[in-house]
C-alpha cells in the first residue's frame, strides 16, 4: 500500500488528537441521566436477581461505541492518507498529445468517423479521459508548421475546446519537427509520454534522427486504413502570345491505387464546367499532359478529377482539386506620332486590347506614357527608353542611317523564327520604294531584300527596344495584306509587355511573399473559406501563408490581386497509413499502458466510516452498546 | 397543594348514576338495615370463612373441624350503621405522573363515598402516608358529599408510605368497626401485609383497591441512568437493559399478583384499579363483586 496524501507524521499527529477527543467524549457521553421512579425498591430488587456472570459481557458491549469511534477516526486518517495499491502507479505523467492535422487527415477512409482526423480527435479524447490528477497535459497539432495549443495543464477541460476546433488544412507534414519539439519537451520529465495521433503518411524513417530521452515512452495511435487516392499534383495554364483568348493546360495526375482506373479531369472556369478530359491510369502512374488551344473565356480555373472506377474508392478529396488563373489580358497602351495614317490607326482601333492615342509629329511628347510608341515617318530627337516602332523614319534623327533608297525591293529572306514574322509571310510583298539602312553590329535584320538591305529591322540597346520598317506602308500592299495587323501585334507581343503568360500558382503550406506593388503597408486577404486576415507588406510584397488549397484575393488601397494556392504534394497525397518510428526506441502502437485504472482507496474508506457512523448512531439509540 | 380533582356537577351525576345501579344490583337494600359482615359481633349466623392467625378462636366451628380437619370461623351479622373508612394513600409515589394515581384515588373514594352516603353509611376519609395526613370524621347523609369533595380536593400529597405505621395508628384511633376501602399502590418498602393485617386482626373489613399506572409497567427508560425515589430520594445507579426491563415487569406483576393472593386466601376483596380504565367502570366492576353493597 502506498499513501499519497498527507504526510505520516501529520496523519498520526490529527488521527491521535482525534482519538483522544473521541475519548473525552465518549466519557462525558457516559454521564447518567436521573430518573425518578415510585418504587425505587423493587429496581433494586430485580437487578440483586441479576446474575454476576453477564457483567464482563455488559463492560465489553458498552466499549463497543467507544471501539466503533477510534475505527471512524482511523478509517479518516486512512482517506487522508490518499492511499493506492502498491503496484498502482499513482507518480504524475507528462503527456504531449501530438496530432496530425496535414492533408492527408482528410481522408475518409475511417470507420466510426467521417475522417481521419475526427477519428483522432476520438482517440485524443480517450487519452484525456485517463489524465489523473497529477498529470500534465499539453495538445499539440502540426502539418508543415508546428502549433502548441496549450502549455502542460492540470485540467484536460481546457483542452476540450482546442481539440474540438481542430481542422485539416492543405499542408504536408513535418514529421522531424514535430518529433524534435515532442522530444525537447519531455526530455527532463521523470514520466515522459508522447502520444502520437496520425496517419504516419509521408513519413520517411531514414530521415527521422530524433532521439528521446529513456523516461518518455513514445506512443504512435494511426488513424485511416487504405492508399487509395487519385491526386491532381499539377495544374497549369498559359495563354499564348499571338492568342490571348487562347491559351494552353498542363495537368499532372496520380494514382496511388495498386490497379488500373478510369478517371476525368473536369475543367472549370469561374464556376462553369468548359471541358472533361477522360483518361486510364495504371497503378501507381503519373500522367501528366498538355492541353493545347483551349479556347474559353474566364479567369479562375479549376481541375477536378473524379474517379470512374465503380469498385474504388478515393478516399482523400483535398488533393482532387486543383485550381489556376489565367494571366490577365492587360490593354497595351499605344502611342501613333503620325501625321495621319488610316492604315496604321485601323488595325490598332479595332483591337479591343489596344488602347491606341495618335498624336502628330509636332505634338509629340517625349515623357508621355505609353507602353509602344509608332513613329510614322518620324523620328524624334531624343529618343527616350522604351518600345519604337519605326515606320519609313526620316531625317537625321532616324535610328538608321539611311544609305538611299531601292526601289522594289523584292524580299528574299525572312527569319521565320523571328516572332515578328509570326504566322505571317511577307512573300511577293509589293514595295514601292524601301530605305536602305546601314545596321550597327547589335541590329539585326528579319526581312532582307534581294539586295541585302534590311527590311524589317530590330535593335535592342540602352534601355531601348526598336523595330523598324525601311518603307512607308502606304507605298505598298503590306496594308491590304491579312498579315499587317498581325505583324502589328506580333510587334507589340514582341516588346514583351504581357509578361503574364503564366501565373504560377503558390504551393500551400509556405509563406508566399506575394508582389502588391508599392505604397502599401498592409492588404486585407479574403481566402478560400471566405474568413479574411491582413497581412503586412515588405518591400512591395505582402506576406501570405496559404494553408487552403483554393483562390485568394488581396485587396489594398486601389488595388486587387488574385492569387491561386495548390496542395500539389505528392508526399501528402501518398495517404497510405505508416508506423512511425523511432532512433532506438520502440514505438507502441496502442494505449495499453497509458490508460489504466486507478483506484481510489479514500472513497471506500470514506464510505465505510459513515455505514460506520449510522451503526453506532443506531446502536447508541437502540442501547446495544449502552 | 394537590391537584384539584372536578368534583362538578357532571362528576355528580355520574355518582348519582352508579347510585342507581348499586341499587339495582344490590337486593332489598333498606336504610341501615345492610347485611354486614362483622366477625363474632352479632347473634345471627351468616357465614363461614377460613381461619387466620388473630382470629377470634370462640368463632372456630368446631364440628367442621372434627370433619374435615380444617378451621372455619362462623360469621355472624349484626344490624347497626356500617361504618365505612376510605383509607387513600397520599403518599408521593401516588402523585407522580399525569395523570396521578392520586387523582383517581380521589375520584374512587368520592365515588364510594357517594354510594355510601346514599344508602346512610357512615362515611370518613381518612389519608395517609408513613402516617395519618388528615380525617375527615364519619358522616352521615347524601348532603355530605359536598364536604368529602371539599376535603378531598384539600389534600396533599404526603411522604413515604408506612402501612404499618398509618394503619396502627388508624385501628388505635378509630374504635368503631366497618369496612376499610384502602386505596393505594402499596409501594410499602416494608411490604403490605403486616399492614392489612393489623386491620384484620382488629377486625376491620379490608377492601383493598390496588391503583396501578400501566405507564410503571413499561416504563419507557434505557441506558446507563440514575434512578431516583421518588419518596426516599433513594438513588440506584443502574443499566437499564431491555432485559432489565422485561425482570422488573416480571417483578412488577409478581408483586401485584402476591397482594392480589394474599387478599384472595384471606378472602379480602381485590381490585386492581388501571388509572387508565374510567373510574365509573371500576366501581361497577366493585359493584358486581358485590363486596362493597352487602
Amino acid at each position: 500500500m502506498q499513501f499519497t496524501g498527507l504526510d505520516w507524521s501529520t496523519l498520526s499527529t490529527l488521527m491521535g488528537l482525534s482519538a483522544l477527543a473521541v475519548t473525552v467524549l465518549y466519557v462525558l457521553k457516559l454521564r447518567k441521566r436521573r430518573i425518578q421512579v415510585p418504587f425505587a425498591p423493587l429496581w433494586q430488587q430485580v437487578l440483586a436477581e441479576k446474575t454476576h456472570a453477564t457483567d464482563l459481557w455488559k463492560r465489553l458491549r458498552r466499549l463497543l461505541s467507544w471501539l466503533l469511534h477510534l475505527l471512524l477516526v482511523a478509517l479518516l486518517g486512512f482517506a487522508l492518507g490518499d492511499p493506492h495499491l502498491e503496484k498502482e502507479v499513482v507518480e504524475g505523467r507528462h503527456i504531449v498529445l501530438l496530432i496530425d492535422t496535414s492533408a492527408s487527415m482528410a481522408s475518409t477512409d475511417v470507420s466510426g468517423a467521417v475522417s481521419r482526423l475526427e477519428l483522432g480527435k476520438q482517440k485524443a479524447q480517450e487519452v484525456l479521459k485517463t489524465v489523473g490528477p497529477e498529470d500534465r497535459v499539453m495538445l499539440v497539432t502540426f502539418g508543415d508548421q508546428l502549433m502548441p495549443l496549450s502549455p502542460f495543464v492540470g485540467e484536460p477541460a481546457i483542452l476540450e475546446a482546442a481539440l474540438h476546433s481542430m481542422t485539416v488544412l492543405a499542408t504536408g507534414t513535418a514529421y522531424s519537427e514535430a518529433l524534435t519539439f515532442a522530444a525537447d519537451s519531455l526530455r527532463d520529465k521523470k514520466r515522459g509520454e508522447l502520444v502520437i495521433i496520425s496517419d504516419g503518411a509521408g513519413f520517411d524513417p531514414s530521415l527521422n534522427s530524433v532521439e528521446f530521452a529513456k523516461t518518455t515512452t513514445v506512443r504512435h495511435l494511426i488513424v485511416g486504413e487504405s492508399s487509395g487516392n487519385l491526386a491532381i499534383t499539377g495544374f497549369n495554364v498559359r495563354r499564348y502570345l499571338a492568342n490571348k483568348l487562347d491559351y494552353e493546360l498542363f495537368v499532372r495526375v496520380e494514382s496511388f491505387f495498386d490497379r488500373p482506373v478510369e478517371a476525368e479531369v473536369e475543367i472549370w472556369a469561374d464556376g462553369r464546367l468548359v471541358d472533361a478530359k477522360p483518361m486510364t491510369l495504371q497503378a501507381r502512374q503519373t500522367f501528366q499532359q498538355f492541353y493545347p488551344s483551349q479556347a474559353v473565356s474566364g479567369e479562375r480555373l479549376e481541375a477536378r478529377v473524379r474517379l470512374k472506377t465503380t469498385d474504388a474508392r478515393d478516399v482523400f478529396p483535398l488533393d482532387d482539386r486543383a485550381y489556376a488563373l489565367l494571366p490577365e489580358l492587360g490593354k497595351t497602351r499605344v502611342l501613333l506620332v503620325s501625321e495621319g495614317n488610316l492604315y496604321l490607326e485601323g488595325p490598332l482601333l479595332l483591337n479591343q486590347n489596344i488602347d491606341l492615342t495618335t498624336v502628330a509629329p509636332t505634338a509629340y511628347d517625349p515623357a508621355a506614357e505609353t507602353d509602344v510608341t509608332i513613329f510614322d515617318r518620324f523620328a524624334p530627337a531624343v529618343l527616350p527608353e522604351g518600345n519604337f516602332l519605326f515606320i519609313d523614319p526620316q531625317g537625321e534623327s532616324s535610328p538608321w542611317e539611311s544609305r538611299g533608297d531601292e526601289k522594289d525591293p523584292i524580299i528574299t529572306q525572312v527569319r521565320r523564327s523571328h516572332p515578328l514574322m509570326r504566322w505571317i509571310s511577307l512573300k511577293d510583298l509589293n514595295i514601292g520604294v524601301a530605305q536602305r539602312w546601314r545596321l550597327d553590329s547589335g541590329d539585326e535584320s528579319v526581312a532582307t531584300s534581294i539586295d541585302g538591305a534590311a527590311i524589317v529591322a530590330t535593335r535592342k540597346a540602352k534601355g531601348r527596344s526598336i523595330v523598324g520598317l525601311a518603307f512607308d506602308v502606304r507605298a505598298s500592299d503590306f496594308p491590304l495584306r491579312v498579315a499587317f495587323p498581325v505583324f502589328l501585334l506580333n510587334v507589340i507581343d514582341y516588346f514583351s509587355l504581357d509578361e503574364s503568360t503564366l501565373v504560377e500558382s503558390y504551393a500551400t503550406g509556405e509563406a508566399w511573399p506575394v508582389p502588391v506593388g508599392s505604397g502599401l503597408n498592409e492588404v486585407k486577404i479574403i481566402r478560400p473559406d471566405g474568413t479574411s486576415q491582413e497581412a503586412k507588406v515588405f518591400e512591395g510584397k505582402a506576406v501570405v501563408y496559404g494553408d487552403l488549397a483554393g483562390f485568394y484575393e488581396l485587396n489594398g488601397d486601389g488595388f486587387r490581386k488574385i492569387i491561386a494556392g495548390n496542395l500539389s504534394n505528392s508526399d501528402e497525397s501518398a495517404i497510405a497509413p505508416v508506423k512511425i518510428q523511432a532512433v532506438d526506441q520502440v514505438v507502441v502502437n496502442d494505449t495499453s499502458s497509458l490508460v489504466f485504472d486507478r483506484h481510489e482507496l479514500w472513497i471506500w474508506a470514506l464510505l465505510l466510516a459513515m455505514v460506520l457512523l449510522v451503526f453506532e448512531w443506531l446502536s447508541y439509540n437502540r442501547r446495544w452498546t449502552v | 397543594m394537590a391537584e384539584l380533582e372536578k368534583f362538578d356537577e357532571a362528576f355528580l351525576k355520574k355518582l348519582e348514576y352508579l347510585y342507581i345501579i348499586s341499587r339495582k344490583i344490590a337486593a332489598g337494600a333498606q336504610r341501615a338495615e345492610r347485611k354486614k359482615r362483622i366477625v363474632g359481633s352479632g347473634l345471627e349466623f351468616a357465614d363461614f370463612r377460613s381461619y387466620s392467625p388473630g382470629d377470634d378462636l370462640r368463632n372456630i366451628d368446631w364440628k367442621i373441624f372434627g370433619r374435615t380437619e380444617k378451621l372455619f370461623l362462623k360469621l355472624f351479622e349484626e344490624e347497626e350503621d356500617l361504618y365505612i373508612y376510605f383509607l387513600v394513600d397520599s403518599s408521593r409515589s401516588m402523585s407522580l405522573g399525569t395523570p396521578s394515581k392520586w387523582n383517581y384515588a380521589r375520584q374512587l373514594a368520592a365515588a364510594l363515598a357517594y354510594i355510601g352516603l346514599s344508602n346512610f353509611d357512615r362515611i370518613s376519609i381518612i389519608p395517609f402516608s408513613s402516617g395519618l395526613d388528615g380525617r375527615l370524621p364519619p358522616s352521615r347523609g347524601k348532603a355530605q358529599i359536598f364536604k368529602v369533595f371539599e376535603f378531598l380536593n384539600g389534600l396533599d400529597s404526603g411522604n413515604q408510605t408506612s402501612l404499618q405505621d398509618a394503619f396502627k395508628t388508624f385501628v388505635s384511633q378509630n374504635k368503631r368497626r366497618g369496612i376499610a376501602v384502602v386505596i393505594s399502590d402499596f409501594y410499602d418498602p416494608a411490604g403490605f401485609e403486616e399492614g392489612l393485617n393489623l386491620l384484620r386482626y382488629h377486625r376491620f373489613e379490608p377492601l383493598v383497591i390496588q391503583t396501578i399506572d400501566e405507564r410503571e409497567l413499561d416504563p419507557k427508560i434505557l441506558g446507563d441512568l440514575q434512578l431516583v425515589d421518588c419518596e426516599t430520594g433513594m438513588v440506584t445507579d443502574i443499566t437499564v437493559t431491555p432485559g432489565l426491563k422485561k425482570e422488573y415487569i416480571k417483578a412488577f406483576e409478581k408483586m401485584c399478583s402476591n397482594i392480589e393472593d394474599y387478599c384472595v386466601k384471606r378472602q379480602i376483596l381485590y381490585f386492581k384499579a388501571p388509572i387508565q380504565t374510567p373510574f365509573d367502570e371500576l366501581i361497577l366492576r366493585i359493584f358486581r363483586a358485590g363486596g362493597f353493597l352487602d
